[in-house]
């Protein structure tokens, strides 16, 4: 007896212990990132669990989350497109449109701030809530109180995957659990496995071209600056990894100058929507260049049909508006960035650029089924 | 003294070739030129910089990530050029700058001071290793590594030439 009292101790005390092991190993997430890419930050009230993400991408999907079953998510941000539509600006379910477009959600991990012009919109959980239901404009027209809740309880699927994703919790079906499952999924959307990351990263000397080796070159040379503001792992202005602090730039790159108080044509002022200050108008943020050829039109209205069209703009020092209401002199802009001062391109310049920003296609991320739709087509 | 400094460059350049000017951009293995106002201007190539004393450095970027860059300390390639440092590093001397220029033409001016043991000690590396490989692309071959700045514009990418200047003789 004396000799099996402690091995009983010993059992209570490790078999419990091998429960948490085994229910942590089950919760944790594994992010696999390749060299290069920090670990991305995640709030603390919302840490990333594979049941969680799974969750997510299955709201992501569905559009029972519009106001009348035609939009998700996922109608604004099509894998394929990295998570953009495609058109100029967002169309919400109900056929209204948002005044800019939807932006990528590839390593939107990363993003120290959301959106394209306000810079207090910082975690994937605040800003989902947005789409579903904000008014101006509709996107996916929800209302607070309405019978969300009740259709997520109400499926067995779901009601299987919200006890996994939110074990131990008496109300499980809650906005707050939904906006924190589609940010775990948003999250996980991580793109590396570009032709550029095996050149750069893996050092693969031939998975890009050499039109694409000069066109990193230029990128990189002080007289374009292109990394200036599309800089670091993630080719943005905005990324941060894990435990670090930055200040988001947004700049005004001479897009507009059109007559009037604000040289911006509204709704679309920039981040001076949020600040009020004279010398934010015209003012956001540098997106993420991966993926960045699947991803057009460009700009944050989409004003600019193709990368040829953008590299224009910047060659420019700012885009001259010959006739209609936009008419102006984008150059002449008095907020615009002084590293947007022009340049010159020749044709071979034009072609290694753009070869280098086609070099950051991840055909993975455009097409990996953890990313995909979960629903059939009809849905 | 100059015979020493003569006997001192001679001895330790082992094989690196000299020249008076940079060699223009052209194909072939790329150079470091150190000109200016320097004794015997050397010429540095991949393997001159692999013989010379190294030095590690972890440096943390913006976005979170962390790379270890590895190369040969900006002190000891200016030794080599004869630049004053050390005991020679006093009255006129003091006004002198070394100047840091890119491929693209990009250009960063340091002083002596910040560089020298005696003065500021700063580490700042003639880098041609990153994470134990070569650079390349628009990094290098060579380029410039401040470990202590808090942003990183004064690390030199494509570094080609490092020009010490002398404002009093």
């Amino acid at each position: 007896m004396r000799g099996i009292k402690p091995q009983l101790a010993l059992a209570a005390l490790v078999i419990p212990l091998l429960f948490v092991v085994i229910a942590l190993a089950e919760d944790s997430y594994s992010w696999n990132l390749p060299k290069g890419f920090p670990r991305p930050p995640v709030p603390a009230d919302n840490p990333m669990t594979p049941a969680k993400v799974e969750l997510g991408r299955y709201l992501f999907y569905d559009t029972r989350l519009s106001v009348n079953g035609k939009s998700s998510c996922g109608t604004c941000h099509k894998q394929e497109l990295a998570f953009t539509d495609g058109k100029p600006v967002g169309e919400g379910a109900t056929g209204q449109k948002h005044s800019r477009g939807a932006m990528s959600l590839v390593n939107i991990a990363y993003s120290a701030a959301l959106t394209w012009s306000n810079p207090q919109m910082k975690e994937l959980e605040q800003q989902a809530l947005t789409p579903m239901f904000g008014e101006h404009p509709v996107e996916l027209g929800l209302r607070e109180g309405d019978s969300l809740p009740a259709m997520l309880r109400a499926d067995p699927k779901y009601r299987e995957m919200f006890e996994r994703a939110f074990p131990g919790t008496a109300d499980r079906f809650t906005v707050a659990n939904v906006t924190k499952a589609i940010a775990s999924f948003e999250r996980s959307i991580i793109s590396a496995r570009s032709p550029y990351d095996r050149y750069h990263y893996n050092r693969e000397d031939d998975a890009i071209s050499d039109a694409a080796k000069r066109g990193e070159t230029l990128f990189f040379n002080q007289h374009l600056s292109c990394f200036r503001c599309h800089g670091g792992f993630n080719f943005s202005g905005d990324s941060v990894g894990e435990g670090r602090q930055r200040e988001v730039e947004f700049h005004n790159t001479g897009l507009y100058n059109v007559p009037g108080k604000l040289s911006y044509p509204a709704p679309n002022v920039g981040t001076f929507e949020f600040t009020k200050a004279p010398g934010d108008v015209g003012k956001f943020k540098a997106p993420t260049l991966r993926n960045i050829a699947v991803t057009a039109p460009y700009m944050h209205d989409g004003s600019i049909a193709t990368l040829e069209g953008v590299l224009d703009h910047y060659a420019a020092g700012g885009r001259t508006i010959a006739s209609g209401p936009n008419a102006g002199i984008g150059h002449d802009n008095p907020n615009k960035d002084q590293l947007v001062g022009g340049f010159e391109l020749s044709a071979q310049d034009r072609q290694d650029l753009i070869a280098f920003l086609q070099s950051l296609t991840d055909e993975a991320v455009l097409h990996d089924p953890r990313f995909a739709n979960p629903f059939p087509a009809v849905r | 003294m100059i015979r020493r400094r003569i006997v001192l460059l001679a001895a330790v350049s082992l094989g690196l070739a000299f020249a008076q000017a940079p060699a223009p951009a052209t194909s072939g293995p790329p150079i470091l030129a150190v000109t200016g106002d320097v004794p015997m201007p050397p010429m540095l190539k991949a393997e001159d910089l692999a013989a010379m004393p190294r030095e590690k450095a972890m440096v943390p970027e913006q976005d979170g990530t962390e790379v270890e860059y590895e190369g040969v300390p900006l002190r000891e390639v200016l030794k080599l050029a004869g630049v004053p440092l050390g005991k020679d590093l006093r009255g006129k001397a003091l006004a002198s700058y070394v100047l840091a220029k890119a491929h693209d033409g990009y250009e960063v001016v340091f002083t002596l001071g910040e560089i020298d043991a005696q003065f500021g000690n700063t580490q700042i590396l003639v880098a041609d290793k990153r994470d134990g490989k070569s650079l390349f692309g628009y990094q290098g071959p060579f380029r410039l590594v401040c470990p202590k700045d808090k942003a990183g514009a004064r690390s030199v990418r494509m570094l080609e030439t490092i020009q010490f200047v002398r404002l009093q003789k």
